[in-house]
């Protein structure tokens, strides 16, 4: 094995940095990168205010307008000036949440395990990390992919699916750092351990590193269109599915598998006890990155993926809620015994509440994912609730420990305040609950207003805005305690700083001697049936029984890194792949409907407005075949009416309404004015104004590009891919609109402006359905599906059953 | 068992396993059978669940149940007139059915304020409780406005996201808005018509 190379042998020279002991034992000296973890450290503590801080503006966003709109008896409006947060081109709230979401998990969280697996896997590994440099190019590559999301995400410049926006440059950034710097210099590290076997949390790590790889790559498959532009190769319904199987598994194996393996490391030592049960570990690990990758499908419950997917993304959901507690007990119960400690350790403190939060949100998150509870919460701020507990409290608290626990031993020095962590634990905790609290009750109250019907059979509250006003005091608690929240992660930036100050003027690098990794030293113990009188079938079942119990083989599996990876990415892709190729492989997932034709240039130079602005972020475009549903939006979404949908815009979240059916209902000059400031059309949204697009013009250049782009991903775009033909079309169809909202008295010589093509996207949405199938051109038609009541089939009025 | 304000010192006397990773030990106890039994309940209730509701006569798809929603709502709302005709006549009498006109409010709420105002009164779109109508002569015509759009689509067609009889009654709420006092109504547009005819008695 190449693993021990280095031979006892006393009649051999020593090798460089070796020594031996008085018994002629063979040490290696090494000492450990801790330079690289305080750097990790400082950036985690700083992205993650910045996190934080965004994630208040966002907030902020949401309730300023109900203020700005306050006018005093003398006709004052003293809070006027707020609006200057929901004004700003590159601070609207489409835009400001992807720069939240992604800071908070790639910049904060992120920064917090590669900490954590820095200072762990050497300790783990009794090495150093394999190259420095690596660990160097690791640390400033993912500072420099956060800063291009900080610039890109502010601009625009987005892929617009969810928890992926980066633009493909920065994809193959990440894949680069990612795999090349971070998971080579990882693996490299296991290959030179001086252990023979690996504690569990390296099997954390080393499932982390390998399924975040794949879920990156394959959802990030994109054609650009230009350096700050791509398209998703895959379209809406194939597109929905791979995106929350990403989606879902960078909660999974960002959010949860890396945190556990922090769990496992910094738990112990800050409680300084044994870890609970061994034999718990392994089977929760396995069952969790096995049940894990297939519970994507639960966030697309009654839109228009195929039933089948939906139920397995239910029932592996459910099936998850042990696999995920499994981690919790063992943690928690590694506490037995030193319970007492958490009165005066923080660092227990924030790892307890930590634990609780994860179990808390392990165990909603199988509830959220039953067909008949999601019906009611999906779209609503229930998600929301239910990731700020897992991120606040979960992610942020685990952090948080973690943090106060290396701060002193990385800066060699003492913890500048024990008092102020306690306050930051106190004030951090109340923080979340004033969070999540009123936003479940947020959430629950939306989805219920969402689907009351008065006695007589109608909509209760069939004005939208009477089911957003209604959330506002709600909104406002959420503020407060999203800026307590806030309060304590600077009390914890002040304490690591005054920390740091204190370091010593050179830091200590203890030189650590240890012999070479040893040989394996696992022996297959032998087993003697416990039975009586049986069948040698039922002996030899007690035996085996005895085995898997004992546990050896798995003692085996963890001396060998990579048979361990193979075995991971076999229980990753099991899932993945039973699930994906059905979804691409089987026709009738999607049923194709003739009358469903590609955007028009122009529209689509809209829709790359509408993923721009991140409209996604607050209103859906997916009508779900539910009775409240399709009285309030109309027709149900069906699968066939996304095909050209690079990538798919169904959102998640409606802060808005859903705009499925958008098209055709109201006027071209009504979307202008709205567009312009949405308190012309409904006076108490919350919208952001986008006066920009009626000043900003269109890049008829850049269509032709993007008509290109689309057309080699197999949008049957026609003629209309040939040189300059595409501006031409777009060009005509925007005088039209144009001419439309001239003609209507609205704002004059609009054809070359940005309006107009979002204009002509608004209101071509949800419409194809409903016109007639193009003549046969050989292609095989199907009818559009002649329904014309509100929401599918015909009601059969005359019939007297 | 331990509880806070055991001595300090206490360590769980539980098996440990021989393992030790930079100080960390690992106790050799056995996975709680609750867990084993929790985990094995949910496996137990998916498989049934998969059965039940994709192999069995108990099967359903939610396009059914809507589907079955929407007969049973038709029923119950329309079971007792049937089909209404869109005519002068029908849409006049619907005025004075206060129970269609508070199903055509929410309707007209939910989908007509954003451009003629919660109360009728014109944002975009006309006032509606003038007496000045653009494409209205008789009380049908708005029906047909409804039905058909106009004003080269600034005023959509709604055939397809209402039925017939919704139609009927959402115009003899429009036609009933006439004469109101909208909070902040706009101008009038158009031509200024006949009243509409007295109610037929019935």
């Amino acid at each position: 094995m190449a693993e021990h190379a280095v031979q006892v042998n006393p009649a051999l020279e020593l090798p460089e940095h070796a020594s031996r002991t008085r018994h002629g034992v063979l040490l290696e000296e090494y000492s450990y990168d801790d330079a690289i973890v305080r750097k990790f450290l400082l950036v985690t503590v700083v992205w993650g205010l910045v996190a934080f801080l965004v994630g208040l503006l966002a907030a902020l966003q949401l309730v300023v307008p109900s203020v700005i709109a306050y006018t005093t008896a003398s006709g004052a409006r003293p809070f006027a000036f707020l609006s200057i947060l929901s004004s700003v081109e590159f601070l609207t709230f489409g835009r400001l949440r992807p720069l939240h979401t992604n800071a908070a998990i790639f910049a904060f969280a992120g920064n917090a395990i590669f900490a954590a697996i820095y200072y762990s896997t050497q300790r783990l590994c009794k090495t150093r990390m394999w190259s420095d440099t690596l660990s160097n190019l690791h640390f400033w590559g993912w500072q420099l992919i956060i800063l291009s999301a900080a610039l890109t995400l502010p601009l625009g410049i987005t892929q617009g699916k969810e928890y992926a926006e980066l633009e493909w440059p920065i994809d193959l950034l990440i894949a680069v750092v990612w795999l090349g710097f971070f998971g080579t210099n990882f693996f490299m590290t296991l290959k030179v351990r001086r252990e023979r076997h690996m504690y569990v949390a390296l099997w954390f790590y080393i499932a982390t590193i390998v399924t975040v790889t794949m879920l990156h790559v394959v959802n990030s498959l994109a054609i650009p269109a230009g350096l700050f532009k791509s398209y998703s190769v895959y379209a809406g319904v194939q597109d929905a599915m791979i995106q929350w199987w990403y989606g879902h598994n960078a909660v999974a194996f960002f959010l949860t598998t890396p945190f556990l393996g922090l769990m496992y490391y910094f738990m112990p030592k800050a409680a300084e006890r044994p870890v609970y049960s061994y034999r718990l570990s392994i089977v929760h690990f396995w069952s969790l990155v096995f049940i894990y990758i297939w519970a994507g499908p639960h966030h697309l419950h009654y839109t228009a993926l195929p039933a089948w997917a939906s139920t397995l993304g239910m029932l592996f959901s459910v099936m998850l809620w042990m696999p995920s507690w499994g981690g919790g007990i063992n943690g928690l119960l590694t506490l037995r015994g030193a319970w007492h400690k958490l009165s005066d350790d923080p660092v227990l403190k924030f790892f307890v509440v930590g634990i609780t939060f994860y179990m808390m949100s392990t165990f909603e998150g199988p509830m959220l994912s039953v067909k008949s509870v999601n019906m009611l919460s999906h779209y609503t701020d229930w998600t929301i609730a239910h990731v700020h507990g897992g991120t606040l409290g979960w992610n942020g608290f685990m952090t948080f420990g973690m943090i106060y626990w290396m701060a002193p031993r990385l800066f060699q020095t003492k913890l500048y305040s024990k008092k102020l962590a306690e306050w930051h634990f106190w004030v951090g905790t109340l923080g979340i609950l004033l969070y999540v609290i009123p936003i479940y009750v947020a959430g629950i109250t939306q989805g219920l207003m969402w689907r009351a019907f008065d006695q007589n059979g109608t909509l209760a509250y069939p004005e939208f805005i009477e089911t957003v006003t209604k959330l506002m005091p709600f909104y406002w608690i959420r503020v407060v305690g999203g800026t307590l929240f806030f309060v304590g992660a600077i009390m914890l930036g002040y304490n690591v700083l005054r920390t740091w100050m204190s370091r010593p003027a050179v830091y200590e690098v203890p030189v650590l001697r240890t012999p070479p990794i040893q040989p394996l030293e696992v022996r297959r113990p032998v087993f003697h049936s416990r039975l009586h009188a049986n069948t040698e079938f039922g002996h030899a079942g007690d035996v085996f029984i005895q085995n898997v119990q004992n546990a050896w083989w798995h003692r085996v599996l963890e001396a060998f890194p990579l048979r361990f990876v193979f075995w991971a990415i076999v229980a990753v892709a099991i899932g993945s792949l039973l699930e994906l190729i059905p979804m691409f492989a089987i026709r009738s997932n999607v049923p194709t409907i003739a009358s469903v034709q590609p955007y028009t240039p122009l529209e689509l130079a809209g829709r790359d407005i509408y993923v721009a602005e991140g409209c996604y972020n607050c209103h859906s475009q997916m009508i779900r075949p539910i009775w409240a549903e399709t009285k309030r939006y109309g027709e149900y979404s069906k699968p066939g009416e996304f095909v050209y949908d690079h990538p798919f815009q169904w959102g998640s979240r409606r802060i808005g309404p859903d705009l499925a059916r958008e098209g055709g209902i109201r006027s071209n000059l009504w979307h202008v004015l709205h567009l312009q400031d949405p308190r012309q059309a409904s006076p108490q949204s919350i919208m952001p104004a986008y006066p920009h697009l009626l000043s900003q013009n269109i890049n008829f250049d850049e269509i032709q590009t993007h008509v290109r782009a689309q057309a080699m991903i197999g949008v049957p775009y026609g003629e209309a891919v040939k040189d300059g033909r595409s501006q031409e079309l777009a060009r005509a169809q925007a005088l039209s609109i144009s001419q439309d909202i001239a003609k209507s008295e609205g704002p004059k010589d609009l054809d070359n402006k940005k309006i107009v093509a979002l204009v002509a996207y608004l209101q071509r949405l949800g419409t194809d359905i409903a016109k007639p199938a193009p003549d046969a051109t050989g292609a095989p038609t199907q009818p559009a599906q002649s329904q014309d009541s509100k929401g599918g089939a015909k009601p059969n009025l005359s019939r007297k059953d | 068992m331990n509880r806070i304000g055991d001595s300090p010192d206490f360590v769980p006397s539980d098996p440990l396993t021989d393992h030790e990773y930079d100080g960390i030990r690992e106790f050799d106890n056995p996975t709680p059978g609750w867990w084993y039994a929790f985990f094995g309940a949910t496996v137990v209730f998916s498989f049934c669940y998969l059965l039940l509701f994709h192999f069995s006569v108990a099967g359903w798809t939610s396009e059914d149940t809507w589907a079955d929603d929407q007969r049973a709502e038709f029923k119950r709302v329309f079971g007792a007139v049937g089909q209404l005709k869109p005519d002068d006549d029908t849409i006049r009498a619907q005025m004075d059915n206060p129970q269609f006109m508070t199903i055509a409010k929410a309707t007209f709420l939910g989908n007509c304020t954003a451009c003629h105002g919660r109360d009728g009164g014109g944002l975009v779109g006309v006032n509606l409780c003038d007496d000045n109508y653009k494409n209205v002569k008789h009380i049908s015509d708005i029906y047909k406005v409804i039905t058909e759009g106009a004003n080269g689509g600034a005023m959509p067609s709604w055939k397809r996201a209402f039925s017939d009889n919704e139609r009927v009654i959402l115009a003899s709420y429009v036609a009933s808005l006439r004469g109101t006092k909208p909070s902040a109504g706009k101008g009038p547009e158009g031509d200024p018509i006949a009243p509409w005819p007295a109610a037929k008695p019935k």
